[in-house]
């Protein structure tokens, strides 16, 4: 057998083995794929789509393409602006409170104690309740009459509020609710960070006399500041989206006092039936949501190169 | 040689995961269960019919304990499934099946407004026609009070027939009103009567210098069913919700008035009455806090007579309409009512179910079994069975709602994008009772709204 032909056989032999090896590969990210297109590409796809139509309800088939006309009005429409102030009021009072209870609380207890483990787990209670079910529970601790919190607060000669009647202590009502239900898991985030500082440094800052807030401010907050940034990004995104605990607790109200624009779009698509301008509303915030994702991930990369 | 041998090994290893991943994905995909098949018909014990309902969760569990089991007494093959769907839910879910090219459900239970939204999919069967040949022959259509059976016509087309006939009602706590010496209203107490006795009904009943008992608790908060209050307030003065070029009109002199009044109710409601509905009404009713309540009439078995939900007793409260306006009393409809799905394989069996359901036969039972409203005069003509004599006033006060709503064209929009309207309605309300709008504005907003709407 000459050189050549042997060369030759090698060449086929390893077309045929990257053949059947990409083959493969595609085999088995068929099933995964075929599911993330199902669950997460075609919806999307389907909400731009119809964005653009006039929605038949008697098939919930397009009935004709409109244009740009479903974000025309959109954005010419009031309510659509007012829930998203809603929302903005929302997310910049939660996410702070939320960010430096986490981090914190996270701060106060990573110390070594018999039990520790306990009490972190009893942290995933609020995240493992259902929404809904937190809704209402917190409703009814939080009702002028006979709720709980308006009878604790009466013992230190504070109250009675209508937590969820007066416009502006209905937002804190859904801060305070998304508060208790998400700040363990950023407790739980922090933990992990911080048990991971290297303690070399600190015991040099001691042997240095670096008191306890110079090595919270100069050392632990710096080195945390990429995790703190990730974290945020990893909330935010949480957080925009939410609905849940508003419809439940307040049902967007007193008014429109908590309609936050998640409870906007979904009232608008399950109950009026608009879909297409539902749609639109979906695709606008998708939008802006991915900018401000992608202006915080920017944030994000420079604090860890400056740390 | 080697590393030849090797690679034969390798490719072989490989074709052997490829093919065994690829009969995997092609027993997946070509492996969907078949559909079950039924009897037909009435079915055979061989061979039963299988009927599925899709119905509110509110009753949707209670008759399947209830009525289901009475209905299999005398019609053993027939199967019946009802699931229960959160209110909120029902309406998209029931849309999303009725449009479906095989629907999974034989009959909906559908709310009063919105035959006209399901009917225009052509998904409902004319009931009274392509049924008639399994009619019986005792099944009197015209002894059904016309307000409710008019909850499922459409374009001169019935699509179903009632099943629980609701209305709003004004709930009495008869001892509030002895306490704070003001005598027991009847159905002809007016508007201008009521505002002048509510100051009085926020009172301290136990003596101990705070105030524990409110003249009103009702739908204040942003909800769909929320306009309905309004609404009757507006229906009792005459007001029409839309024109008879089917345009809004409800924006006018006596819907402001009705919706400042309405908004005027809350100074007389409990403590955080703003953020209540149909549940919160209902509790603080039961919990005898308030002196009156408009909620809907079918609580009221719960609210007055089953001492595991009510602190209250039949002697104690009082249903009738709510107060006189310038025309007339006021209520609002809120019928639940069977349809049957153009699709369905078991047509014959669906309407055997319905028909017994709605039939003198279904409606006692479903009366004295679950305290159900009923939609025929003869029902409730009829004497309740010992035991449920707090149906007698209960009776009176259906009857006379009936005619109201009939008379003031009591009901939501009728429209098959009635929803939408309702929500517009709703924010209308909501914007008002909370202080973030006018009355004359919000219902001019809304009116603009609803005009897109309708168009």
């Amino acid at each position: 057998m000459s050189n050549v032909q042997i060369d030759t056989q090698h060449r086929r032999r390893f077309r045929k083995e990257k053949l059947l090896d990409l083959m493969s590969r595609w085999t088995f990210m068929f099933p995964a794929g075929f599911i993330l297109i199902a669950m997460l590409a075609y919806p999307i796809v389907y909400t731009i789509d119809i964005s653009f139509a006039l929605i038949d309800l008697t098939t919930f088939r397009v009935a004709e393409w409109v244009g740009w006309d479903n974000y025309t009005y959109v954005l010419g429409d009031s309510r659509f602006w007012a829930s998203l102030k809603v929302t903005a009021i929302y997310l910049a009072l939660s996410l702070p409170i939320q960010m430096i209870l986490g981090f914190g609380i996270a701060y106060l207890i990573n110390v070594e104690w018999k039990g520790r483990g306990f009490v972190r787990a009893l942290f995933l209670i609020p995240m493992v309740v259902a929404p809904v079910v937190a809704g209402g529970v917190w409703r009814m601790m939080l009702d002028p009459l006979y709720g709980l919190t308006n009878y604790l607060l009466g013992f230190v000669g504070l109250g009675p509020y209508d937590w969820l009647g007066d416009t502006w202590l209905a937002m804190w009502t859904i801060v305070i609710i998304d508060t208790w239900r998400w700040t363990p898991f950023i407790v739980l985030i922090a933990t992990a960070s911080i048990l991971n500082l290297s303690k070399d440094i600190f015991e040099a800052a001691s042997i240095d006399g670096a008191n306890w807030w110079t090595k919270l401010w100069s050392i632990s907050i710096p080195l945390l500041l990429p995790m703190i940034a990730a974290t945020f990004i990893v909330r935010w995104l949480g957080a925009v989206k939410m609905f849940d605990i508003a419809l439940s607790a307040t049902g967007g109200g007193p008014g429109a006092s908590t309609q936050v624009i998640n409870l906007f779009i979904y009232e608008e698509a399950f109950r009026s039936l608009y879909f297409a301008e539902a749609a639109a509303m979906a695709v606008l915030v998708l939008v802006g949501t991915m900018m401000l994702t992608g202006v915080f991930l920017y944030g994000s990369r420079k604090l860890e190169d400056l740390y | 040689m080697i590393s030849i041998k090797l690679v034969n090994r390798r490719i072989s290893r490989r074709a052997t995961m490829l093919m065994g991943a690829a009969a995997l994905v092609a027993h997946g995909l070509g492996s969907v269960p078949a559909k079950a098949q039924d009897g037909g018909g009435l079915g055979t014990p061989e061979a039963p019919v299988n009927l599925r309902i899709m119905a509110d969760a509110a009753y949707g569990n209670a008759w399947q304990e209830v009525m289901v089991p009475e209905f299999n007494k005398k019609y053993p093959n027939i199967k019946v499934t009802i699931d229960p769907v959160p209110y909120t839910e029902l309406l998209a879910k029931q849309m999303l099946d009725a449009t479906s090219s095989d629907p999974v459900y034989d009959i909906l239970v559908l709310d009063d407004p919105w035959t006209p939204q399901v009917a225009e999919t052509g998904a409902l069967l004319d009931i009274r026609n392509e049924t008639a040949q399994w009619t019986l022959p005792d099944y009197d259509w015209d002894d059904f009070n016309a307000a409710p059976l008019a909850a499922t016509q459409w374009k001169g087309v019935q699509y179903g027939v009632p099943m629980r006939s609701n209305m709003l009602l004004m709930f009495v706590n008869k001892t509030l009103y002895e306490k704070a010496g003001l005598p027991v209203p009847t159905p002809d107490l007016t508007w201008e009567e009521y505002l002048e006795q509510a100051p009085k009904l926020v009172q301290d009943t136990n003596g101990d210098g705070v105030v524990d008992a409110w003249a009103i608790d009702t739908y204040f908060k942003r909800d769909p069913l929320t306009p309905t209050i309004w609404q009757s307030i507006f229906n009792a003065n005459g007001g029409r919700l839309l024109d008879d070029g089917g345009k809004p009109a409800f924006n006018d002199e006596i819907g402001v008035k009705a919706l400042e009044l309405h908004a005027e109710l809350l100074k007389y409601a409990p403590p955080g009455s703003v953020s209540h509905g149909y549940s919160e009404a209902l509790a603080s009713f039961r919990q005898g806090q308030v002196a009156t309540s408009f909620n809907w009439g079918s609580v009221y078995r719960n609210s007055a007579v089953d001492p595991k939900t009510t602190t209250l007793t039949p002697d104690q409260v009082g249903l009738q309409v709510l107060p006189v306006g310038a025309k007339m009393g006021g209520s609002n409809r809120g019928i639940a009512s069977g349809t049957i799905q153009a699709k369905s394989k078991n047509k014959e069996a669906a309407w055997a179910f319905l028909q017994w359901f709605s039939s003198k036969e279904g409606e006692k039972h479903h009366v004295n079994n679950l305290g159900g409203f009923p939609a025929r005069k003869s029902t409730l003509a009829a004497t309740p069975e010992p035991g449920n004599e707090w149906l007698i006033p209960v009776f009176t006060a259906l009857q006379q709602g009936f005619d109201f709503i009939e008379a003031g064209e009591m009901w939501r929009v009728r429209h098959p994008k009635s929803d939408a309207v309702q929500q517009a309605l709703a924010d209308a309300v909501a914007a008002v009772i909370s202080g973030q709008s006018n009355a004359k504005d919000a219902l001019d907003e809304a009116a603009r709204r609803a005009a897109r709407t309708l168009r």
